[in-house]
């Protein structure tokens, strides 16, 4: 039982940054009707930004803010300059592209800051939780919590501030949007603009866990699964499918994964079943689109012919 | 296929077969990975290029043909049996990948083929009588036909034959009922369906010609490296395949062949460069760098790819072979919600 | 073989698309289908061509039952159709289009396609040019990407391929519609004469009167949904709820 919250505390916390950077998926996906490959990208370069800030002896707080809005501009720079001139290309094409501008950013940090990790300054106070019997980090605890807070946050904002409703406006019904008035790609701009800064602090608090480095990038792929599960249009779905997964990935590391690999360790020749937490996620996401592919919270009828 | 076709391939085969035996290991190793990769991307232009459905699956259906193919020769059967062997495994589990294909379509599909990827991926780590898991199944040359396949020489002329059978097979599909078909399912299903093709059945049979062709490619490549393991068959591998297709022109007659040399020497142009400027510390991040750029300019700039950049620089040349008009596969590929980018 | 079909009603939501409509058309008969826009004209052929699946009605065709079947079971059936928008296909030449028409009357399993993949398409074209495309004067265009052909032709294409598959039943969903006044008049002309080569029954689908009145042997007008007048083209031309609904008289 204790295991269990152990496990489920630590699920929440890294499944709210799954949250936080599928949230961005999904709101450049509501306005630009493309599935960024490159939300990875600027999870990554926010955190290496974040550090550069940090060591020139910024305080935390400004130095993740000035991370936020460096990738802001280059969230706005990818639609203005990559997709905005590829609006009648095929989606294979678009999804190409996102995917090469991921390749570039990884290619860029690289070589600027080099293969190697790199600890990243302390941003959260050291020690630790103990209570309940469990055992979490300060870190684990401060990071989870501000993921959290900052999607329920975002939603909030997109829900019911002006601009939000800009947004949601823009993102369902362009030609309505447009009728009354709404400067529609400047929108889609903004939602690019906040989704990268959104990811740029999920990598930022990422790098506080685990480390900064390259494989930040790949933080982007978690993303699918978890737009896929909470239906691909919605953004509270985004961030339930982001913590389950969390939690999923979680339990699998912690439970699934010892138990099955006793029982094969008996009646096989396989003794250990990998990183069994990284690939469940995309099998719920293989069932999910062949038996619900709206997703838990997505509209019936989204995908038509 | 027309004679002109079966001339441009017999042709440029057999040149690529003399500058690989004459100019030593290096060049043979170089028309090799060429070859290799030609037959991998033919097999992703028949499915995203004259199909219309996107995969992102093709790196690991490379490695399903590598360790089925290195596991039947390792076991002592010949070469060409395993490459048959690989393919035919290779069009299975394609098939297993293409199968959500009949029940979604566009950005839906896309991102199943993603989540296949990555499962097979992680079967390969973990499949360890089959795969030796992390380490990778070490291949020992095979004889193909009682040929031993010892060096990268020996490997140019079945890697050609190969390639060339492959491409004109795939010629002569695209002449047929079938391949038309292909052509109406990627600019749009309802169409399709209105004019009596049966969309499923056509993807299913473009899903397995092209896992069938992707298994050898992957055969072939687990024999020139002597090794198949999980590292070799990643998305990576996969996004290559996508930017040879688009590089040299989706939907191309000899786009696959041209955007292969291109991904393929580039890095290698790069790297002689790069070394004879005494910056070989950063040249893979330099590698990447030009590879993601010129993804991103050739999407922009140039759609259609080289095949449509060579034909406007001569008016005669290449380009100009039938299936090179018009590349983008239609609105079959947009995303259906939320569609107002 | 004749088409009766009857009581087809189609509901979109809560809109009643088409409303128990009857249709009868014997083999050699071309019936003109008439009426103002959104009166269920080319809903009612996507009934019966299988894009549409009706809640209820039923259309036998020589004794079989069309409704519930797919598109490709109706063509084998000889049941083919043209489209009101003639889809740009990129790649494929008018031939090809023509040969894409005659392959759906082939059941295509079980290595069929292998068979194809050794065999000579000579004799095919050389049919498909003789009997399709020349009469449709196509044959100058036969290796042309049909992208490169202006939209009348690319109408006749359409016709091309739905010919192709030797129908027995034609639906035409406005195929002069968009063509200049002499295409169209060759488009009408060219009815008329596949009709008279094979025998065929056709719905015809159409706004422009003057071709519908020289074209076709018997005219059914529909209004919201429901048939409300059949007959001659002399006698709905002189119908005066025909006049008021369609025409706009008061």
């Amino acid at each position: 039982m204790t295991l269990a919250l152990q496990l489920a505390v630590a699920g929440l916390a890294t499944g709210s940054v799954y949250a936080l950077i599928a949230i961005g998926v999904v709101l450049i996906f509501k306005c630009s009707g493309v599935v960024n490959f490159a939300q990875g990208a600027y999870a990554m370069v926010g955190a290496y930004v974040s550090y550069v800030l940090l060591r020139t002896g910024l305080p935390a707080i400004v130095a993740v803010l000035g991370s936020m809005a460096v990738l802001a501009v280059f969230g706005t720079l990818t639609e203005r300059l990559v997709l905005r001139p590829m609006l009648k290309a095929p989606l294979v094409a678009v999804m190409m592209v996102t995917l090469g501008l991921l390749i570039v950013s990884r290619a860029a940090c690289l070589i600027v800051w080099g293969p190697d990790q790199i600890a990243f300054p302390k941003v959260f106070p050291e020690g630790a939780i103990s209570a309940a019997g469990i055992f979490i980090t300060y870190n684990y605890v401060a990071a989870g919590v501000l993921a959290l807070v900052l999607s329920l946050g975002f939603l909030a904002f997109y829900q019911f501030t002006p601009i939000g409703l800009q947004q949601r406006c823009a993102a369902d019904n362009t030609r309505a949007a447009l009728a009354i008035g709404i400067h529609v790609s400047n929108q889609v701009s903004l939602a690019w603009a906040m989704s990268a800064a959104l990811a740029g602090l999920a990598g930022t608090l990422l790098a506080t866990l685990n480390g900064l480095s390259l494989d930040l990038a790949g933080i982007g792929m978690i993303a699918f699964p978890v737009i896929v599960v909470g239906g691909l249009s919605s953004l509270a779905g985004a961030l339930i499918a982001g913590l389950l997964l969390g939690m999923l990935q979680s339990f699998t590391d912690g439970l699934l994964t010892p138990a099955l690999e006793e029982f094969l360790r008996e009646h096989t020749s396989i003794y250990s079943v990998g990183a069994l937490q990284q690939v469940v996620p995309y099998a719920l996401l293989v069932l999910m689109l062949l038996f619900r592919p709206q997703g838990l919270f997505g509209r019936r009828g989204t995908e038509r012919v | 296929m027309s004679a002109r076709q079966l001339a441009i391939t017999v042709g440029v085969a057999v040149l690529m077969g003399v500058l690989g035996l004459a100019l030593g290991r290096y060049a043979a190793y170089l028309v090799n990975a060429v070859a290799i990769a030609a037959l991998g991307a033919l097999s992703l232009n028949l499915i995203i290029g004259y199909c219309g459905q996107i995969s992102f699956a093709q790196g690991a259906l490379l490695g399903v043909g590598a360790y089925t193919a290195g596991n039947l020769s390792n076991a002592g059967l010949d070469g060409a049996v395993a490459i048959l062997g690989g393919g035919l495994l290779g069009a299975a589990v394609s098939a297993l990948v293409g199968l959500p294909a009949m029940r979604l379509r566009g950005l839906y599909f896309a991102i199943a083929t993603l989540a296949a990827q990555a499962i097979l991926e992680y079967l390969f780590k973990i499949l360890d009588p089959l795969t030796n898991g992390v380490s990778g199944l070490v291949i020992t040359p095979p004889t193909i036909l009682g040929f031993p396949m010892n060096s990268d020489q020996s490997l140019v002329v079945p890697s050609l034959v190969i390639l060339v059978l492959a491409w004109l097979a795939v010629s002569r599909l695209m002449r047929t009922d079938l391949g038309r078909a292909f052509l109406v399912v990627r600019e749009s299903e309802i169409v399709a369906k209105g004019m009596g093709i049966d969309v499923s059945h056509a993807k299913m049979q473009a899903f397995l010609i092209g896992g069938f062709i992707a298994g050898v490619a992957g055969a072939l490549a687990g024999y020139a490296n002597r090794l198949a393991s999980p590292e070799a068959f990643t998305l990576d591998l996969s996004a290559d395949y996508i930017a040879m297709i688009i590089i040299g022109g989706l939907g191309t007659w000899p786009g696959p062949l041209i955007g292969a040399a291109f991904v393929v020497l580039l890095p290698e142009a790069i790297q002689r460069v790069g070394e004879a400027a005494g910056i070989s510390d950063i040249l893979s991040a330099l590698r990447e760098l030009a590879f993601g750029l010129l993804i991103i300019l050739f999407l922009i700039f140039e759609p259609r790819g080289l095949t449509a950049l060579l034909s406007r620089l001569r008016p005669r040349g290449i380009g100009a072979a039938p299936h090179g008009s018009v590349g983008a596969p239609g609105e079959s590929g947009q995303p259906q919600e939320g569609g107002s980018r | 073989m004749a088409l009766t079909a009857s009581d087809v009603t189609i509901r979109f939501g809560g809109v009643v698309a088409v409303n128990r409509m009857a249709l009868d058309v014997l083999p050699g008969e071309i019936v003109g289908l008439i009426g103002p826009n959104g009166a269920g004209k080319t809903t009612f052929i996507n009934c019966l061509s299988g894009t549409y699946r009706p809640n209820a009605g039923s259309a036998l065709w020589g004794g079989d039952e069309l409704i519930g079947l797919s598109p490709s079971a109706l063509l084998r059936k000889g049941v083919a159709r043209t489209f009101q928008n003639v889809a740009s296909l990129h790649d494929l030449t008018v031939l090809d289009i023509a040969k894409l028409g005659a392959s759906v009357r082939r059941d295509r399993r079980f290595g069929g396609h292998l068979l194809d993949f050794f065999r000579s398409e000579r004799a095919l074209e050389a049919a498909l040019t003789e009997s399709i495309l020349a009469p449709l004067e196509l044959t100058d265009v036969a290796h042309k990407p049909i992208q490169t052909l202006s939209y009348g032709r690319r109408k006749a294409v359409d016709l091309a391929r739905a010919l192709a598959g030797d129908p027995q039943l034609l639906l035409l969903d406005e195929p002069v519609a968009g063509l200049t006044s002499h295409e169209g008049m060759a488009m009408a002309k060219a009815v008329r004469d596949v009709r008279d080569r094979l025998g065929c029954a056709v719905i015809m689908v159409e706004h422009k009167m003057d071709v519908v009145m020289s074209t076709c042997d018997r005219i059914a007008v529909m209004a919201a949904g429901s048939k409300i007048f059949e007959g001659l083209p002399a006698a709905v031309q002189a119908d005066a709820e025909v006049r008021r609904v369609y025409l706009g008289e008061p």
